[in-house]
């Protein structure tokens, strides 16, 4: 079998290492003796894919640019590929962030670059039907497919974003040759790495700098360009005077990230541009009490619910090795667009135990001897394409009493219907490419062994949330735009529609999901509307 | 038993109500950060049951580092996930709502692993969905908590990572050139 354990790996490829040759302007704010008022052209809270992507363009104008992230500044160098550090460092609550019943985990990034540090590299231009219901559905202007692909032509430059050119894992080769034997579409994904040695951590920080995340491309280039980073500093609210926001207001956090220091910095800007992703994106605007005459703040906040699937094979699939995604296939994801049953788009995880054992959602002997066998499973998923029927109304991001973002969305009888249509198609591909056994992400499911057995049990297991394991890896929506007033919170441009020189730049400005894994089309979003922010200063 | 919906309603009132707090102890135990003595003693119960086939009721020393890695977990995530895990473990903790919910009526100390099986299918087959949260969280913290120790996920055949050598990152933390108020 494959054991990359005895690799050893160097980290020369960290670009923080020469941080100070480079002339970088970087704080920790946890050690901040006394609070920070700094003025700026432009103040951008989050540094992720929306974040970094504003920071490189507005820095590169000559723009004065601070940039606000709450996480921790992790990098290269110290990513050891351990489960235990990466989800600690690298994730929003430590990878136990969940809807508000509990019933979905959701994976966000938070550290600097945001989930792009933590993403598979999955990357896809917004679907074409997507733009066209934006466009008819939801008043959005200026992003058909035509208008948005010379930004995407950028970033996928910018980003070295090509077609996988290695042979796919064995985990991603059965998802190939399931959907050839049913004849189901496939294709070959396209990642943004750049030399990248087929390892399999993308989740858990790369390694060796390959991947082509904002930590290491656009962060890196805006710090070049004079932009000020301020890490462990949580936005709490937008200012305001009169109708104008005139930047932010951040605390210091302690560094485990789980208190504050006392200090805060205040950035007085020009323009302000919210980039914390959905959820914290809208959880500052809520934060800040800023208008919202039409209650949207929050409101259509989707998550691409995902199920899975495990196949345990005779021959070795490792699947914590190698390109974590490299395969797709879309042939359930478009039967209709906005009518109808859900799409659901089927790709696969990568699997390392802590990540296996936590989704299995199985116990006893169930879950120890299907995690004995883990280097012969192989996973499938289905992300559901939520908030284009009219059922699919998506969740709400709310504050609790200390002010920290839920988000209220349950799994509805329209999602289970998809996560049971979902089963019987991942089911039937594991057992048609030689799964000995199957078993459906159901917590009363058992391992079956043929497809006859497992189609009747699947019709007849119980759907419920809680019963069903679903999460998510693509929280989007929240701060939807377009032109109506009524139905959106920020205009096409991402400006804010209640006050002047507030912008949103994030994945919380899609009025739905994507349909796709949604960097890319967050990075060629706010590519078109930074250079068009930066523009105004020009005039 | 079961409870019927309006129990369920009840129960996740009481779960976040005043009058099961002061049931459990308020204090962390001795080398927990978060978990207090009752929720030790629960998940050292349910840690055989979870994870049977890898974990014996003689297994101690697997018993013990579960717990404290679930503790340590706990630290990773947030006060969010914390303030709702211990809210469910009033909920089994409280020797009424543990044996209404579970059927171990007794102490989880002295529960058997058959004890421990039985009590977490209850909660899994319950038709109460606050029970079924439970149970899907309990059962998920557990086992991350034990594939997340180093020299016990050895057992799935994951040879682990490649080794890395650590590079220090320069000082670049002082507030060096911004002005500073007070």
């Amino acid at each position: 079998m494959t054991n990359l354990s005895t690799i050893t790996l160097a980290s020369s490829t960290d670009p923080y290492r020469k941080a100070q040759e480079r002339g970088w302007d970087i704080t920790n704010a946890t050690g901040l003796t006394a609070s920070l008022e700094l003025e700026a052209d432009v103040v951008i809270v989050g540094t992720g894919a929306g974040g970094g992507t504003a920071a490189e363009t507005l820095s590169k104008a000559g723009l004065s640019v601070v940039l606000l992230e709450a996480g921790p500044l992790k990098t290269s160098s110290e990513f050891d590929m351990q489960e235990r550090s990466a989800y600690r460092d690298l994730y929003q609550e430590g990878t136990g962030r969940a809807n508000k019943s509990g019933s979905m985990t959701i994976l966000q990034g938070r550290s600097v670059g945001g989930s792009t540090t933590v993403n598979w590299t999955t990357s896809f231009r917004t679907p074409p039907e997507t733009l066209k219901f934006w466009a008819d559905s939801m008043d959005v202007v200026g992003c058909s497919v035509d208008e948005l692909a010379p930004y995407f032509q950028q970033m996928e430059t910018r980003l070295n974003i090509s077609k996988w050119g290695m042979p796919p894992n064995p985990n991603n080769e059965v998802l190939k040759t399931a959907s050839e034997k049913l004849g189901y579409s496939w294709s070959t994904i396209h990642r943004n790495v750049r030399g990248c040695l087929n390892l399999g951590y993308c989740g858990l920080g790369c390694p060796v700098d390959a991947k082509q995340s904002m930590l290491v491309t656009t962060i890196p280039t805006a710090l070049d360009h004079k932009a000020k980073l301020i890490h462990h500093a949580r936005v709490e609210r937008v200012l305001v005077e009169g109708d104008t926001a005139v930047g932010v207001e951040a605390s210091a956090l302690t560094p485990d990230g789980w208190g504050t220091t006392g200090k805060t910095i205040k950035v007085r800007a020009a323009r302000t541009v919210l980039a914390g992703g959905a959820i914290n994106t809208p959880a500052v605007l809520l934060r800040s009490s800023v208008p919202d005459p039409h209650s949207r703040i929050g409101k259509r906040t989707f998550l691409h619910p995902t199920t899975l699937s495990m196949g345990i094979f005779d021959k070795e699939i490792d699947p914590f090795y190698g390109a974590p995604q490299s395969i797709y296939s879309d042939h359930f994801q478009w039967q209709t667009v906005n009518t109808g049953p859900v799409g659901f788009k089927l790709e696969v995880p990568p699997l390392h135990p802590a990540f296996a054992a936590g989704f299995y959602g199985a116990s006893g002997e169930m879950l120890t001897s299907s995690m004995d066998k883990l280097a012969n499973t192989q996973c499938m998923i289905a992300l559901m394409r939520d908030g284009f029927d009219e059922r699919s109304q998506g969740g709400a991001v709310e504050l609790n009493d200390r002010g920290e973002p839920l988000l209220d969305y349950e799994l509805d009888a329209y999602l289970l219907e998809g996560v049971r249509r979902a089963w019987n198609t991942m089911v039937e591909m594991q057992f048609a490419t030689g799964a000995k056994t199957v078993r459906p992400a159901h917590k009363d499911a058992r391992h079956y062994r043929s497809w006859t057995e497992a189609k009747a049990a699947i019709a007849a297991l119980q759907y419920a949330p809680h019963k069903v394991t679903v999460g998510s890896a693509h929280v989007m929506g929240g701060c939807p735009m377009g032109e109506d007033e009524t139905k959106s919170v920020a205009n096409s441009e991402g400006k804010f529609h209640h006050l002047a020189n507030l912008y949103v730049m994030d994945g919380s400005l899609f009025p739905t999901s994507i349909g796709a894994n949604p960097q890319l089309s967050i990075y060629g979003l706010v590519l078109k509307l930074s250079t068009k922010l930066a523009s105004q200063f020009a005039a | 038993m079961k409870l019927s919906a309006t129990g369920a309603v009840a129960l996740s009132t009481m779960s976040t109500g005043a009058w099961l707090s002061g049931c459990t102890s308020s204090q962390a135990a001795p080398g927990m950060r978060f978990l207090r003595p009752e929720d030790v003693e629960m998940l050292s119960a349910l840690t055989p049951s979870v994870m049977a086939g890898q974990v014996g009721p003689g297994d101690t020393e697997k018993i013990d580092r579960t717990v404290k890695s679930f503790d340590t977990l706990l630290g990773d995530t947030s006060q969010i996930v914390v303030d709702l895990l211990l809210e469910a473990f009033d909920v089994l903790n409280f020797t009424p709502t543990r044996g209404l919910m579970t059927g171990q009526w007794a102490s989880w100390s002295n529960a058997s692993v058959q004890d421990a099986d039985k009590a977490l299918s209850r909660l899994r087959d319950s038709n109460i969905e606050l029970l079924n949260a439970i149970y899907a969280a309990v059962i998920r913290m557990i086992a991350s908590s034990y594939y997340l120790i180093a020299e016990y996920d050895a057992s799935t055949g994951y040879p682990g990572p490649p080794k890395k050598i650590r590079g220090d990152i320069p000082k670049v933390d002082e507030p060096s050139d911004v002005e500073a108020t007070q």
